[in-house]
This record gives structure tokens, sequence and C-alpha cells, in this order.
């Protein structure tokens, strides 16, 4: 191809040749600006090769500590820390899924439609989402004292904010044709969310509440650490006296028991997405 | 010349493809037809080796190309070139990319990784394009073209392969009846310019009208090969057992297309 009509292409589409000298400037500068912060972080919090190799030598350690996995002469405490994660888990997570559904439609544009309500709301959300659940658990271990009551309601409260977001966005997602019609046969308002809205949005809610179970089963150990009860407790406490063939094992039976939700959740979630 | 030898392709107990010879000369366009399932799409696949053949050998321009691998295969692939029903663009990139990808088999593996396309080849791509009524949808991106038009970018992408021959499996069933024929039209200029067309049409009165050869297929074996003026009416109920009219729409149906949607050109 001669040179000219490549110019002549060149003075018809210009942007077809690839950014323009202003662009690639712009872009260079951002790349320079993110690799900079990128090596500062690095340099910030001192991380060198050494360092890092010693790192993995302690690991190391600790992993050889590990062998063989060992359940310890206290046994039935860990199946009891165990259950009790999985029932923190099960408490909180069912608790605010319930509580998200009705703060979800309020929080849906197409359902709350004066925005300065609906603005207000969602904000308070926010909030919530904001904190992060070990800070409300250590919030409710001092309110409520030790024990997996805390653990439940840091779960319950962390997860009312993401799921009625996430609620809210499912819900505004769905399609309006179908309300449409139950509103045509002339239900009301309220019958037309019922049976308009609800049966597309059910599986989604259904879907998103088992997959916070199966996060929060995992979450739910750490809640353990600052005293809101479940395994947690039984592997900070083997850690603090390096009894490391004891947290093998515990970490062994949390990954089987995360595994067991994850499957039976696949299956339901599979089941409720085909009916 | 495409030269294919008893080619022949099962999937499991089923044969799809069973012992198909031709002889395919250099620059011509030949319309490949059939029912639902009688191997058109199976035969096209296997000559660019999306498909692997059981039995038999393809043998283009004395080269065996069965047996390719690795970098061979890749170049033959650029050679032979595909034209898809779905048009199979990169739906979220922008069209002179989708024409641009198919130079990618001609230059360097690492400025291809980061989209480095020299002007040389963007302006390549344009006048392609530009041959479609196209250059102007250019920096659009894929998915915000019509079927026909997207279909017209697969060609242009195909050209940009500088095929010897092009394969195109069903390029106008998904499309209406006036971009069928824009699609068609274009195919038949590409072949007028001397490459040669393997197309597969559910419909029979735009394969009489575009191609210089019909090859019937039926349950795999080639059950006419001949000009277009021999695939009579009568010709038809005799290798397929029912009569023309029966056959468009079955074979419109098994394809998602309204039956007979393309008139004489």
């Amino acid at each position: 191809m001669s040179d000219s009509s490549i110019n002549l292409w060149r003075a018809r589409m210009p942007a077809a040749f690839g950014p323009g000298p202003m662009q690639r400037g712009l872009r260079f500068l951002g790349l320079a600006l993110f690799l900079a912060w990128f090596i500062g972080t690095l340099w910030y919090f001192d991380f060198s090769p050494t360092r890092l190799w010693n790192g993995l030598g302690g690991l190391g350690k600790i992993i050889v500590l590990m062998i063989p996995p060992s359940p310890g002469e206290l046994w039935i405490e860990i199946m009891k820390g165990m259950a009790e994660s999985v029932a923190m888990a099960f408490l909180g997570t069912f608790l605010a899924a319930l509580v998200a559904i009705p703060l979800g439609f309020m929080g849906a544009r197409n359902i709350v439609t004066v925005t300065l309500l609906r603005f207000s709301f969602r904000r308070v959300l926010d909030g919530m989402r904001g904190v992060d659940q070990l800070i409300w658990a250590l919030a409710f271990v001092r309110a409520v004292g030790l024990g997996p009551l805390a653990g439940v309601l840091a779960i319950f409260i962390s997860d009312i904010g993401i799921l009625a977001k996430v609620y809210a966005e499912a819900i505004e997602n769905a399609e309006k044709r179908q309300a449409e019609g139950v509103t045509a046969a002339g239900g009301g308002r309220l019958l037309g969310v019922r049976f308009g809205l609800l049966p597309q949005v059910a599986p989604v809610m259904l879907a998103q509440a088992l997959y916070f179970f199966e996060s929060n089963t995992r979450s739910a150990s750490i809640l353990g650490v600052v005293g809101a009860g479940g395994i947690g407790l039984q592997i900070a406490e083997r850690i603090r006296v390096r009894h490391w063939d004891e947290v093998a094992f515990i970490i062994i039976l949390m990954i089987i028991t995360v595994a067991a939700i994850d499957w039976i959740s696949g299956r339901i979630r599979r089941r409720l997405i085909n009916a | 010349m495409l030269e294919i030898e008893r080619l022949t392709r099962r999937f499991g107990t089923k044969t799809a493809v069973d012992g198909v010879s031709l002889k395919i000369p250099a620059g011509q366009m030949v319309g490949v037809i059939g029912r639902s399932g009688a191997g058109k799409s199976t035969l096209l696949r296997m000559i660019n080796r999306l498909t692997e053949p059981s039995e038999g050998r393809i043998i283009f321009d004395g080269q065996d190309v069965t047996q390719l691998k690795g970098r061979a295969l890749r170049d033959w692939r650029m050679r032979s070139a595909m034209i898809f029903q779905q048009f199979n663009l990169v739906q979220r990139l922008d069209v002179l990319t989708n024409v641009l990808v198919g130079r990618l088999n001609q230059r360097p593996m690492l400025s291809s990784m980061f989209k480095m396309f020299t002007a040389e080849e963007r302006a390549m791509a344009l006048t392609a394009l530009d041959r479609f009524d196209l250059a102007e949808a250019a920096l659009q991106r894929a998915d915000t073209l019509s079927g026909g038009q997207q279909q017209r970018v697969a060609i242009a992408r195909a050209l940009m392969q500088n095929p010897r021959l092009i394969l195109a499996d069903e390029p106008i069933a998904s499309l209406d009846p006036r971009n069928s024929k824009i699609v068609m039209d274009a195919l038949r200029d590409v072949n007028r310019d001397g490459l040669t067309v393997l197309v597969n049409l559910h419909d029979l009165t735009t394969a009489r009208s575009y191609c210089d050869r019909i090859v019937a297929l039926n349950a795999g074996r080639v059950v006419f090969d001949g000009p277009p003026a021999e695939l009579t009416a009568a010709r038809i109920r005799e290798v397929y057992g029912v009569s023309e009219e029966e056959f468009a729409e079955e074979a419109a149906l098994a394809v998602g297309a309204t039956p007979q949607q393309l008139a004489v050109a």
C-alpha cells in the first residue's frame, strides 16, 4: 500500500490510527503515576527480597510443625466450635436476608419513586456497609458480651447493608412489562410487586443469600478471634500456644465444611435457576 | 486446486461426512446444499481444520492439508478464510480491530498483544471496510452493527487474511433478504477477483443464481455434483425423495431462516 493512500486514510479518519499525541501523553502520565504509586507503596512497606525470603523460611517451619495434623485432646471443643461457626453464619445470614427483602424494595428506583427518600435510605445502607464486619463484632462483644450472639449480630448488621443493595439492584433490573401485565389485570400496586416482580427476583435473592451463607462461614472463623464465638476462638488459642498440628486439623476441617456448604448451595442454586 | 479425497468424519457412531471426494479448480464458486445434518458444516470446517477429519485427505495445490501442524496449520487457516452464520466477530472490540484480526497470522506476536498495528495495516483494513461501505463504522463496537453489517465486517476480516479460498458456512441464514443479497454479491465479487469460494447454502434459489457448480449432500454423501442447470426440480426429488418446496422449507427451518428469502439477483 502506497504512502499517499495511507495519508489519505489518515486525513479521513485520524482516530483509526491510534491515539493522538495529547491522548498518548495523558496515557503515559497515568501509567507513570500508577507505577510511582506501586513502587512507592512497596518501598514504604519495606518489601525486600531478603525479608520475603526469611518470612518464607518461617512459614516453612510452621508447615513442618503442622505435619501430621492432629485433633489433639480437646477435639470435642473443636467440633463444637465448628458447629457454632456454621450456626452463627446461618442465623446471621438468614436474618439479614429476611430484613434485606423489604429494605431492598425500599431502595429500588422503580418501587420508591421519591428520590429524596430513596437517596437518604441508600446512604444509611452505605453506612452499614462501610463498617467492616470485624468492627461490628468488636462493638457487639463490648455491648452483649463474649460469645456467639455478638458474632450473629455482627454478621446480621453488616450483611443487611450489602444484601439490601444487591436486592435493590436486582429489583431495578427486573422487567417492567411483567408487572404491567398484573396491573392491567386489575391488581393493585402491592399485588403488582408480589406477582409481577417478586417471581423475577426471588431466585436471585435466594442465590445471593446462599452465597453469603457460604462466605460467612469462612468469616465466622475470624469473628471468634475477637471473642465473638465459634471456631476462631479455638484456632487463636492454639496459635498462641503453638500447637500447629491442631491448627492444621482445624484448617482442614474448615476447608471441608466450606466445601460441603459450597457444594450443597451450588446444587440448590442450579435447581432454582432451572425451575 | 482443492482436492478432497474420501473425506470422512464420525461423531461417535454417527457419520457426519462419509467418504466425500471433490476436485475444485481455482476460482470456482461452489455452492454446497443439503438438508439439516447432511454434513455441510462439518465438510467446510474440516477444510479449515476446525474439525479434524477421521479419514481421508485434503490436498491444496499439491500440499496435504490434513497433515499440517503448528505454524503450518495456522498459515493454512489464514489462506482458507472462514465466514460463519453467526459472523463470529468479537462483539466488544471495535470494527477496525475485528478486521485487523485477519492480519494476526502475518505479524509479530508481541506488538499484536499490545494492539500495536502499523499505519499501513490500519489503512488496509479501512480500505477493506470501504469496499463494503463500512469505513465510517470502523471505530464503532461490533455489537452496535446490524447483522448484515457484521457479516460484511467478517468478509473484510477474511479478505485481510489474503486468502486463496473462502469457506462460507451459511453466511446469509441469519440475514434479511436485502442484506443476503449484499453479502452474496460481495462473495461473488471476491470470487471474480480470483478466489475460490465454497459456500454452504440452505436456499436453492440463491445457490442456483450465484454458483458455478452445486454439490448436494445427503447423510454425508455427495448425491449431486454439477452445474446449476442440471439441478432441476426432478433431480431434487430423485436425490432427496421430496419436492423442491418441501426441501426448501425444511432446509430453511434447520438454520432458522425464512424459506425462499432471496429473489433472483
